[in-house]
This record gives structure tokens, sequence and C-alpha cells, in this order.
């Protein structure tokens, strides 16, 4: 059974004079454990489509199951506890809290999501190379440790699936590859299913499988062979 | 033509900036929510100030224009006072004679003496067949005379008719003419000690003795209908109390000119050295014309005189830090709000300035914005002020004093009260806008403007705590200046809502509290000298008990002020018992009586006023003579200035038995028929208890009014930090909700974060109203009314509540702001 398995999803924004299909038709089923990257011009709908992935959005029309269950959509909080069970989210500027230390960064979303578990934030850590910053402010460490903070957060809390929205995007190319090889890494350790936005060719090495969008519709899906 | 003259630059530089200005407005106009909330504290300041001002100014012309004015009842300078007896004609004619004789060589003149009678009585009243009300009262012989006229104002409807002219003729005070709705031409039945006898009222009017309206000895006007005073012809007052022709008991003198007189308000400074040069010599002169103890005193000795004068100079000082407080806040607010506004334009200045944009050219915006802002505000408050604050407050006034008050607005209070806030708008206002032209483009795009390490003490501090706790501890301290701002603003809110809460709770502990708890008489009959024993008999016939009083006036040592001496037969706590007049000893012990030097009790005003201590000997004088006592004990709540002596101490200096006496009824028989004949008047001190309640009542209105607008403050400076805190970290509660955190869980986080705030907040919001009252209540205490502020729980409960209730029932806001949030839009701004 796919993880995920969305059919004939559309999303439209009404704007003062028309109607805009950010998402026009788009079907995908996805497999778990695949890490797939989603690329495509500005525009072409690939953030509509992972905010409708995180249910962040809710479509305008078709289908979308995770895990064989209808994702809820439209009601705020039964769609925020979709996410907290089954997402994690990696934004491009990390938005690690300021306040908080690397630890409590992880910390604090275990205990928002139900129980505080400090044995496996340390072990994240870890698993991202961050063991011996632990007790550091974010302001304290670089971006590209930043980031490794903000993947080892999202998986805190054992996500079954991982979404990036330009997780790179803010690196240079050097961090980007040490940030991306970090990610495969606890996903496949997790077994983490990943969908990642991106206009960065070059993250494609990274991915099982690379779809491409452009003015709301898929066009290509191709295993990479990784 | 601008362009030379010296302003040029700057109108150039404004209107370069006017794009940049228009950018600003639309950015403040985006957060209307909190503008109108900063838009609302300049109003209030300006409202609270205009009206506060305009009750001061009418308070201090008022009298001016009574006392002294045209029509005026031109106010003696010096009274000389015979409390223990009657002058006959004789002695009357030949005091004003030898004073007249004897003027000291001084640079002032005598202009005028005068010789009055002045007495007790009761005035008696019943309405249409109910039971008749003995009313005690003042009664005055007053021809027309030249000095301390009765004022009747032609243009006030509070005063009508003429003066009495004939020995059946009477001017009733116009306070007790309204309260019991007595007309021209009614009849009115009083006595003095003797028969009772009918007088037709011929007018209506006021007199500088009792223009606050008080029985003598009283801190609080009476009640409506509890008291009365009026003024008949000598004639007509001697034909009342059987004294003979020219008999008098008050001399009245006034000098050339109006000279100055030492204010007891201010002890270091005597502003009155030569007036007083004038009284101690006739006090001299009193000593050798006559045998009984006389009181020479100014202007500061006339409790009516006093207690206005204190009230009016206790508005003028309140006034501008009422009205500063206020202004303060808004500074605040403004400053506050500024400063996150700027904080959340930061790239968009950055880019000006990458641009090209002078400095000179972004601060320009955020100078005009609060005195934009302060402008709408001042004007919101003047219209406010000027049409609704000011006529209630002196409709207040003019109801509570009873006197005919102005509503005028003085054009340069307005000014004034509008040049204070804008000041203070525009101070508030100067340091964001220098910040906002010094932000350096470079720092604002790495974001290094708003990261600030968080402190590792603090981290340590919260580290065993559960992570959302600490989160909501460190975010609640991360802008530590925006907190203690708020905390201080909030600290004068509070201070606002708090002085009230003390003030009252101590008025209503010294005011009804005194009499309630440590008075056990149920009427005090007032006697004329040697009178007490027919007073005793009637007790006596009517199986009461009694206990004989003397009050008299007791004088200092080069000093002009007056103590009230209470002579009692026994000097006892409440815990003791054992009196019908009972103190709370605060320090020492209850005087040993026929110890080798006097012993007294003072109360805990005049060892503050007068520096004297427990142990200490001092003088004090009965009319020219000095005796020396030791004070064995000093009292509380008292708020005018008392002696406690033994009667029979007490009587041998004064050489009276007593002033009046103390009765508790019999079970069986209160009525208190034929008292009103024996007496020279009585009250009964369920009408005193009666008079405090009621005023108590009168003014808790305007308490209550000033404790909402503190409360008001209060929530206006927590909303609006508490929605820049929330604003600031949207993008946190963003990233969580993104993340899964459920809402109830921000909630609870929010929650307790408002709670910290709230009890932080609460604490030193009642530690500052209450050192805050203090010192107000400091420099509000005179001689003539002492009270001090305790740290009454319920208030401290009171005022810590109301500060968390405001903080925590802020937090359903902010989770309706967290719900409305759009994360769509919030991811693209936390990923793109």
């Amino acid at each position: 059974m796919p993880i995920i398995d969305i059919q004939g999803m559309e999303r439209h924004y009404e704007m003062a004079s028309e109607v805009v299909k950010a998402l026009d038709g788009v079907s995908i089923t996805v497999e778990k454990g695949e890490r797939i990257v989603l690329l495509g011009p500005s525009g072409s709908g690939k953030t509509t489509l992972l905010n409708c992935v995180a249910a962040l959005d809710s479509p305008t029309k078709g289908t979308y199951d995770f895990d064989g269950k209808t994702v809820p959509r439209l009601k705020s909080e039964e769609m925020t506890t979709f996410r907290r069970e089954n997402i994690g989210y990696v934004f491009q500027f990390f938005n690690l809290l300021q306040d908080l230390t690397v630890l409590e960064n992880l910390l604090l979303i275990q205990e928002l999501s139900g129980g505080r578990d400090k044995k496996r934030a340390l072990e994240l850590l870890k698993l991202v190379g961050l063991e011996d910053e632990i007790d550091r402010f974010p302001a304290e460490i670089s971006g590209g440790q930043q980031q490794r903070v903000a993947i080892a957060r999202s998986l805190a809390k054992s996500p079954k699936l991982l979404l990036g929205d330009e997780l790179t995007g803010n690196l240079d190319s050097n961090t980007s590859s040490m940030v991306m090889e970090v990610l495969v890494k606890a996903c496949e350790t997790e077994e983490i299913t990943t969908i990642m936005v991106t206009h960065d060719e070059k993250l494609t090495k990274y991915a099982t499988r690379v779809i491409r969008l452009d003015s709301g519709k898929i066009i290509s899906d191709e295993p990479t062979g990784n | 033509m601008l362009s030379k003259t010296p302003l040029a630059p700057l109108v150039t530089l404004f209107s370069r900036s006017n794009l940049l200005n228009k950018r600003l407005a639309r950015s403040l106009w985006r957060t209307k929510l909190r503008l109108s909330a900063v838009v609302f504290m300049v109003a209030v300041g300006v409202f609270a100030g205009i009206s506060f001002g305009a009750y001061a100014n009418a308070a201090t012309n008022l009298y001016d224009d009574i006392y002294d004015g045209e029509g005026g009842v031109n106010l003696p300078d010096i009274w000389i006072n015979n409390p223990s007896g009657v002058w006959d004609a004789n002695e009357s004619s030949n005091l004003c004679d030898s004073i007249s004789q004897n003027w000291p060589d001084s640079e002032y003149e005598l202009k005028t003496c005068e010789q009055r009678l002045v007495v007790d009585g009761i005035m008696f009243y019943s309405d249409s067949g109910s039971e008749e009300t003995a009313i005690p009262a003042i009664w005055h012989g007053i021809d027309e005379g030249l000095v301390d006229k009765v004022w009747m104002p032609e243009d006030s409807d509070l005063s009508s008719g003429e003066l009495a002219s004939s020995f059946d003729e009477i001017v009733l005070d116009s306070h007790i003419a309204i309260d019991l709705d007595v007309q021209l031409g009614d009849e009115v039945e009083i006595s003095s000690g003797s028969d009772r006898m009918m007088y037709t009222v011929v007018g209506i009017g006021f007199h500088s003795q009792h223009l606050f309206y008080a029985q003598e000895g009283m801190s609080l006007p009476a009640d409506d209908g509890t008291f009365a005073t009026g003024y008949m012809t000598a004639s007509g007052l001697e034909r009342l109390t059987n004294f003979s022709e020219g008999s008098s008991n008050l001399i009245l003198i006034d000098i050339q000119g109006t000279p100055s007189y030492d204010l007891q308000s201010t002890d270091d400074v005597d502003e009155g050295k030569e007036l007083n040069f004038v009284i101690d010599e006739l006090s001299e002169l009193m000593s050798l014309e006559t045998d009984v103890p006389v009181s020479v005193y100014d202007r500061s000795g006339v409790q009516s005189v006093e207690f206005l004068r204190a009230d009016a100079e206790g508005a003028v000082k309140i006034f501008p830090y009422v009205t500063g407080m206020i202004a303060a806040i808004a500074g605040i607010t403004i400053f506050l709000s500024l400063q996150r506004l700027i904080q959340s334009q930061a790239r968009e200045i950055a880019v000006l300035r990458t641009l090209g944009v002078p400095k000179l050219s972004i601060m320009p915006g955020y100078i005009i914005a609060p005195v934009v802002i302060g402008g709408i505000g001042s004007l919101i408050g003047v219209l406010l002020g000027v049409y609704f604050g000011a006529p209630s407050m002196l409709g207040l006034y003019e109801k509570m004093i009873g006197l005919p008050i102005s509503s005028d607005v003085d054009n340069s209070l307005i000014t004034q009260v509008v040049l204070i806030s804008m000041v203070i708008v525009l101070l508030a206002g100067l340091r964001p806008a220098w910040q906002a032209s010094r932000l350096q483009p470079l720092a604002v795009f790495r974001g290094q403007h708003e990261v600030k390490l968080s402190s590792r003490r603090l981290q340590r501090f919260t580290a065993s705590l559960p992570t959302t706790v600490g989160l909501s501890i460190r975010s609640s301290l991360r802008k530590p200046m925006r907190v203690g701002f708020t905390f201080f603003a909030v600290g004068i809110s509070m201070l606002l809502f708090g002085s009230m809460l003390f003030m009252l709770e101590s008025m209503e502990d010294s005011f009804i509290g005194g009499i309630k708890d440590r008075q056990s008489w149920e009427v005090q009959a007032s006697n004329s000298p040697g009178g007490e024993d027919a007073i005793v008999e009637w007790v006596e016939e009517n199986g009461g008990q009694y206990e004989l009083l003397i009050n008299f006036p007791i004088g200092l040592e080069d000093d002009n002020r007056e103590i009230t001496a209470f002579g009692l037969d026994n000097i006892s706590t409440v815990s003791d018992g054992g009196s019908m007049i009972m103190v709370d000893l605060m320090e020492g012990d209850i005087p040993v009586r026929d110890s080798a030097t006097m012993q007294v009790l003072i109360d805990e005003g005049t060892s503050v006023f007068l520096e004297w201590d427990t142990g200490d000997v001092v003088p004090i004088y009965v009319g020219n003579m000095q005796y020396e006592v030791e004070i064995s004990g000093i009292t509380k709540g008292e708020i005018s200035r008392t002696i406690y002596l033994y009667r029979e101490d007490l009587s041998q200096m004064v050489g009276i038995e007593s002033t009046s006496v103390l009765i508790q009824l019999s079970d069986d028989d209160k009525s208190l028929d034929g008292l009103a004949e024996l007496s020279v008047g009585y009250t009964k001190k369920a009408d005193a208890i009666n008079t405090f309640e009621t005023l108590l009542e009168q003014q808790k209105q305007f308490f209550y009014a000033i404790e909402s607008l503190g409360v008001i403050i209060a929530v206006a400076v927590l909303f609006n930090t508490l929605l820049m805190n929330l604003a600031e970290r949207d993008t946190e509660l963003a990233t969580l909700r993104v993340l899964g955190a459920p809402m109830n869980k921000l909630g609870k986080m929010m929650f307790w974060e408002h709670l910290g705030i709230g009890v932080i907040g609460g604490v030193l919001g009642a530690v500052f109203a209450y050192f805050g009252t203090v010192l107000l209540a400091s420099s509000m205490v005179q001689w003539a009314f002492y009270f001090t502020i305790s740290p009454a729980p319920s208030a401290i409960i009171t005022i810590a509540g109301v500060v968390i209730g405001i903080s925590v029932a802020l937090t359903p806001f902010g989770m309706w702001r967290i719900k409305k949030m759009n994360l769509v839009d919030k991811v693209k701004d936390l990923s793109n």
C-alpha cells in the first residue's frame, strides 16, 4: 500500500479577476522510503503541492489518502493532528527558536507532540553530527548546522513523511551537500519517506525519484536509479 | 520665499520624505488595534489633565474670590476666640479699644475690630407631620458688619433674599436650606441652651466658616440635613441665648491689605512671620485684658478656610502628576510601538538605505508619527475633557461642597495639558526615530539586527523546567526594556487604581473605624460653661450613663497652629475598655494620673509634624499660660491633631468642668425628649457614622471612576505589549503550528506566559501602588488632615489580581490570533 495516494488533486485560488489553478489534476502515488525531489519553475505549483501533502492547505478537488486513510481537509485542528502524527517539515530559513538551545529545540517539539524523549533527541543530534553542540543557542552555530538541527527537529517526533521546502536555498553548495547527506542518512536510518521542493537540479542526486511540475501539472515523473 | 528662511532645510527635508511618510502612515494603519490603544492613552491623559485641572483651578479661584474679591466676605486676618465663655458688652468693647490702642508696632495697620457672638445650638425640623429632628447647629450674630460678612452671591441659584435686619429674622446657610428645602418666608424653630424660638427665613447664603460644611472638629462635610448654620442679627442671637446686649465670644480683626500668613502645609517656611508677631503680641495683650484663656489665630486656624485651601492646594499639586503619569504611559506605549514598527520595517528601511535614501529622510516620519498620534489623541482628550470630564468633575465638586462653581475651562489650562502631553509623546518618538535612521543595511539583511543571544544564565535557570515553560519565561524576558517599560507603565496605572483602593481602605478605617470601634457613646450633648449638671441630671433620670468631656484648643510655643485637647474621665485602649472614647495606642503607655509632670497622649500626626516622641517633655499653651507635659504615648487613627489628657488636669488649665457630656442611653429608653432644651446642641453617634458613610459613598463614585481609568489604562498597556510579543513571535508560532503543535498546548504555553507576566506585573503593580500611594499621601497630609496608608492585604490582592486577570484574559485573544494565522502564507515567509 502506498504511503501517499493523490488522485486528480486541484487547488484553485480566487484572485480579483480570475481563478488561478495552482494545481490542475495532479495524481501521484508514493511508496514508503522513497526520496522525491519536486522540481519546477516559480509558480509551477510545487510548493502548493507540498502544502497540500502537509495538510497545511486543503485541495479544491481530488482525493488524498495517507497510509490508507483520507487526509482531513478544511478542519484546522484535525489537519494539525495529522501533521503532528505524520509529518516532519524543514524550512529554508531553519526557523529554530532562538531562545532555546539546540537540544531544547528538539525537546520542545516532543513536548508539544506528546512526550519528551531526551534520549531520542540526543540520538538524532548525534545522527546529524551535532552531539557537541547541544547546549549552544542557534545564533551560536553556522547556517548549515542550524539546518541540520532543523532536520533533527523534524525527525524528533518520528514522522512518516519528511517535507522540505527549499531546505538548502539558504546555504552554500558545500554546506548544501553536507546537509543533504545528513538528511539522506537520517531518513534511511529512520525509514522515513521524503519529499523536497527545490530549484536546485543538483539535489536530484540525493533523490530516488524526480517529479517535475509546470502550470500545476506533472510534466515528468521519473526514478533516478538511486 | 520659504527657501530663503532658516526653516528651508527642514521644509525640504520633510517634503522630500513625503512618500516615505505616506508609507509609514500606511504601515501604522495596518496596526490599527495597537494604534488605537496608543491614541486612547494620549486622549485619556489629556482628558484627565483637563478634568483635574479644571477642578484645581475652580477650587483655587473660588476661595480667593469669596474671601477677598469684590462682593466677597472680607475674611478677617486674625480671630480671637473665647472658647470657654462669653464676654459681656463692656468687656467686648474694652477689648477692641485695647487692641486699637495697643496695636503692635509692625508693618501691618489695624483696619477693623469687630465683636461677634457665635454659639452652638439646635434647629428643630419636622417634615409634614413626621417625627421632629433636632439638628446640631451653629448660630452667628452678624449685623451687616465690615468683616466676615454673610456671602450671598447675586448670580447664583444657591443664594437668595437679604440679610437679617430684625431680631426675629435669620439667613439660613444654603447647604441646610437646600437639604431641608427651606424657602424664603418659612419659619424655623431653633434653640441654644434655653427656650425654642421661631425665626423667619429672609435670606439664604453662605459664611466663610462654613463653606466647608462640617461640624466643628469633623474632617468630612456633614451629611444632608445633619448640620445647620444660621446668621441673624446680634440682637436676634442675644434674644435666643438670653445673653446681654453686646455680648461676644469672638473678635475679628481686619488688617489693611491682605497679609501673608504661615501655611500649615509648609513646615520649613514661615510665610507669616510678621503676622505671627502681631498674633503673639495680641495673645500677650489678651492675657492681660481678660481672665479667660483665649485663642488667637490667623486663617490657618479656621477649619473651613484651612480645609478648602488644603483641598485646592492638593488639587493643584496632583493634577500635573495625574496628567504627567498618564502621558508618560502614553509615551511608553508610543515608544514601544514605534520600536516594534521599526523592527518589523527593518528590511524596508534597509532597502531604502541601500538605494541611497539618506538617514535624515528616514527620521522625520518616525518623529511626525508620534506627533500626529499625540495630536489626534489630544484633540479627542480635549473634546472629552471640555465637554464631559470637566463639567462632570466640577458638578461633582459643586454637589459635594455645595458652593456655586463656574464650569468654564480656561484656555491656558487646555494649552498647558496639551503641551505636557505633546512634549512627552514627541520625546517618546525621538529614540525610535534615531534608531530607524541608524539601521545598518548589511546587518539587517544578515538578520543580525534581530538575533540577540539569549541569556545563558536564564537558560541555566530554566533548563530543568519543561521546555514549554522555559520558552515562556525566556520569551517573556527576551526584550527586557519592553518588559521593564511595560511593568513601569502597568505600575503607574496601578498607582491610579491602587491609590484609590488604599486610600478608600485607609479612609474607611480612619473615618468610620475611629468613631465606630473606639467610641461607645450614643449621644454627645454640648453644654454651656456650668451647664453640664442639668444634662447629667437628665441622664441619671433617664437611666443612662455619662462621661464628661472637655474639648479645648491648645496652643504651641512659637507656632500658630493649634491642637484639640480631649479631656477624658478615663483614658483607655479598646482592649482595656472602660471609657466612652478609647484610643488606639501605637506606642508608649496610657498616661499615669497625678504624675510629677502631667502625662498626655498625642496622635501620630502631631508626633510627625512637631517631631515629638514618647518620653519628651514639651510645652503646651492654654491661652497664654504655658504648661509642661510629658508624652507617655502616641495614638493612631486621628485625622485632626489631638492631645489626650485626664479631664481633671485639663479642667484646671481651662477653668471649666466640661464642654460636652458623652451619653450612653438606657436600653429601655432611647428617647432624647428634653435634652435639646438643656444642651446647646447634641450629636448622635449614629448620625455621625451615617455622615461618614454617605460621604464615603459619594467619594467612592469618584474613586471608582479613577480606579476604572487605572484598569482601562492597564488593559491598554498590557494589550499593547502582549500583542507586540505575539506579533514578534508569529514566525515561531507558525513554525510550531506547521510542525503540528496543537492549539491547546500553544494555548497553555501562552497562558503560563501571560500568567507569569501578570504575576510579576501584579506584584510590581501592588508594590508600586502602595509606595506611590504612601508618597502621594505624604504629600497630601497637612496639619489639619493627617492619615496614613496601611498595606491592606485585600487591596494588595485586588491590585495583583487585576493585573493577573487582565494579562490572562488576553490569552484567548492570542489564541484566536494564532488560530486565524494563514499557515500557507506563513510557510511562504518561512521558506522564501
